[in-house]
């Protein structure tokens, strides 16, 4: 089963991976009441294990700053989302600064066990498969490696004036993928995409897990 | 399952082969015939209830009847009498079975639920078993072939684990054509018990063996192998067959979708130190190189060639996969030009404008061995009719004779007075090959092989 975005973040954080703070809300007045309580601006995203491609169909609304804009976007959302899967609902969460995005994702291989995926995110994982793996455990040294792997790393590294992100708070991400992965057997699949790199520290801002029934 | 050693399976003192045949066309009279025909010093029995002799070996009825102990029970019977013979073996006190015996889990759920229960069976009796659905193996130091593979190839120190036994079988014939040593061969068949974890160890302290050779189509359980791998020291080299994308496709997530099985298994195996390989000729052409070099401590290789184009090819060969060809230093430059024709290169790669004689390869060869920034070389001829293949050669193998420190791999180019010299190579250890780019690939696997056992704290 594919548990919703706010249960997988929920169990991400008690594996000590930073996620942004989200709740789940089901009418456009408790996202507004919501937005007002956590603080402007927030992202409105529609929460449904049915719809994994949330802005490739206009399902997230990010950067709204008022309790009107909040429950606009969640009449808008819910009603398009609904045509797709009736028991979709919306999650209101703190709007993450824009950082570097990563995909930090793990898989239980059927011979292998656990195994932990990193990549730079958007286009470069989707379309040039630019990500390294390695079968857990993972120490902070070969999170590192994996890190470093990549072909995308030099962005990583910083170019043309933009400032290296934290790699140490990737490899921590990483690290802690590995041992969610090594103590909760249930977790089958699991993808932090994207995962915000900044200056300093890291966030997973969206995530999907497949859960063994 | 036990995990005891394997030694009465693969180095038994006495063995029986329970099903054997006096008609040469069935496997049961090849695999008795094959063990009492290559000079096995242990015993040997043929169990038949209704034959007499066989190769003049006297059959008994059943393994009860036999004299003394019995090490090892291969059996032939068909896969419904296979349990019945097991609990023979069983009160006997057989150490160890070897099921040649097809139709278990390769054939469906009913021959799924009969191998459980020999696996179930072998466990109670505290035997290790090699397959079922195996075609045997050879262990060529103690001269035993306890397979059908019909001839013995040269002794070696390369021993090869094959899932696969068809391949197996060929494998040793193409060894014996290019004079390839071998030590053991094992067809894993079902792996219902001995897999290919158990002859990872039994190989790192096997003496004979020096560098393991595997193929593999998929492992039954992987963390086993990673943890058996892991721990071996020796050259592992691996070609994982049935390259799937099915599961793949049935991900749930991006993850899923992107870590496909066969991106696994290159990352597995680079993590427990076992060198990917392609095909068979890459692969033997590695492991000649690591049954018989020392260690490469860097990516640094020196080139000498009596050619300039493959000398180039030989480069960039080494380039592309990761390997440097750097500046010689000062004092090997200086040595060696000495040595050749005012106009020859003495910058690497050494072109030696056509000239091969003896000493000149030879000096040169022992400057490259020498330079400190030089961690292996190879050694090119391209044979031009003028000069004689032979000459160089005997420079390489005469200075591998005398000084051992770093890895040489020989490239001679040509054809038929070339083909002479390769017996020289084989006989004298040298890894020869008839291309640069093949020579490239078994100085990369030298190296890969050492980070390795560096990242390993060895």
């Amino acid at each position: 089963m594919m548990p919703g975005e706010v249960e997988v973040k929920a169990m991400l954080a008690k594996g000590g991976i930073p996620v942004n703070e989200g709740y789940a809300v089901h009418s456009a007045a408790e996202a507004a009441e919501m937005a007002r309580h956590m603080g402007f601006p927030v992202v409105v995203k529609v929460l449904s294990p049915k719809i994994p491609h949330k802005s490739d169909l206009g399902l997230v609304d990010l950067n709204l700053c008022s309790p009107d804009a909040v429950g606009d976007a969640y009449e808008r959302i819910v009603k398009k989302a609904r045509t797709i899967d009736p028991d979709a609902s919306a999650v209101v969460e703190a709007m993450a600064a824009q950082g570097t995005e990563v995909i930090i994702g793990a898989k239980r291989d059927p011979q292998f066990g656990p195994t932990v995926l990193f990549g730079l995110g958007g286009i470069f994982v989707e379309v040039f498969k630019d990500v390294s793996i390695r079968v857990a455990p993972v120490n902070r040294q070969m999170a590192l490696s994996m890190i470093k792997e990549i072909k995308g790393y030099a962005i990583l590294k910083g170019f043309r004036g933009k400032s290296a992100v934290d790699l140490e708070a990737l490899a921590d991400v990483i690290v802690k993928t590995s041992r969610l992965m090594m103590s909760d057997e249930s977790i089958m699949e699991l993808d932090m995409n994207p995962v915000m790199a900044y200056d300093k520290g890291a966030m997973a801002v969206d995530a999907r897990a497949l859960i063994k029934d | 399952m036990s995990e005891s050693s394997l030694d009465s399976l693969l180095k038994p003192k006495c063995i029986t082969v329970i099903g054997a045949s006096r008609e040469p066309s069935k496997w049961g009279y090849k695999v008795f015939h094959n063990i009492v025909s290559n000079g096995y010093k242990g015993r040997a029995y043929p169990v038949n209830p209704s034959a007499g002799k066989i190769d003049g070996h006297k059959c008994y009825a059943d393994v009860g009847a036999i004299p003394g102990a019995v090490d090892l029970a291969i059996i032939i019977v068909p896969a419904s009498g296979v349990l019945k013979v097991v609990d023979e073996c069983g009160a006997k006190g057989v150490k160890s079975i070897c099921v040649i015996t097809a139709g278990f889990s390769e054939v469906g759920p009913e021959g799924a639920a009969l191998e459980e229960k020999l696996k179930e069976k072998a466990k109670s009796y505290d035997m290790r078993m090699l397959g079922p659905n195996t075609m045997g193996f050879v262990n060529n130091s103690i001269s035993l072939n306890a397979s059908i593979i019909p001839r013995m190839p040269p002794k070696g120190e390369i021993s090869f684990i094959s899932q696969s036994g068809a391949l197996g079988l060929s494998l040793v014939d193409w060894a014996i054509g290019s004079r390839l040593g071998l030590n053991c061969v094992v067809s894993t068949g079902n792996k219902a018990d001995v897999s290919e974890a158990d002859l990872l160890k039994f190989f790192e302290e096997d003496p004979h063996t020096w560098t393991i050779a595997m193929y593999i189509e998929g492992l039954k359980d992987g963390r086993k192998f990673m943890d058996a791998a892991m721990k071996v020291k020796k050259a592992k080299l691996a070609i994982k067959a049935g390259v799937s994308q099915a599961g793949a496709r049935a991900a749930a997530s991006h993850t899923g979708s992107l870590a496909g099985s066969d991106m696994v298994y290159d990352e597995a195996f680079r993590q427990c130190g076992v060198i990917r390989v392609e095909g068979i000729e890459e692969m033997f052409d590695a492991a000649m190189a690591l049954s018989t070099q020392p260690r490469a401590k860097g990516n640094r290789v020196a080139i000498l060639s009596n050619g300039g184009g493959a000398a180039i090819m030989a480069s960039d060969a080494c380039e592309r996969r990761g390997m440097s060809v750097p500046q010689l230093t000062k004092h090997t430059s200086a040595g060696i030009a000495r040595l050749l024709p005012a106009f020859a290169s003495v910058k690497n790669p050494i072109d030696t404008v056509a000239k091969s004689d003896y000493e000149l390869y030879k000096d040169t060869l022992k400057m490259l061995i020498d330079d400190a920034d030089i961690d292996c070389v190879m050694v090119i001829y391209a044979h031009a009719g003028f000069t004689r293949a032979d000459e160089p050669a005997r420079a390489v193998i005469d200075t591998l004779k005398e000084k051992y420190p770093k890895p040489v791999v020989a490239c001679w180019m040509g054809g038929e007075e070339v083909n002479a010299v390769a017996g020289m190579f084989r006989k004298n250890r040298v890894p020869y090959y008839p291309v640069p780019e093949r020579a490239a690939e078994a100085l990369w696997s030298l190296i890969k092989y050492n980070e390795f056992l560096q990242g390993a704290g060895k």
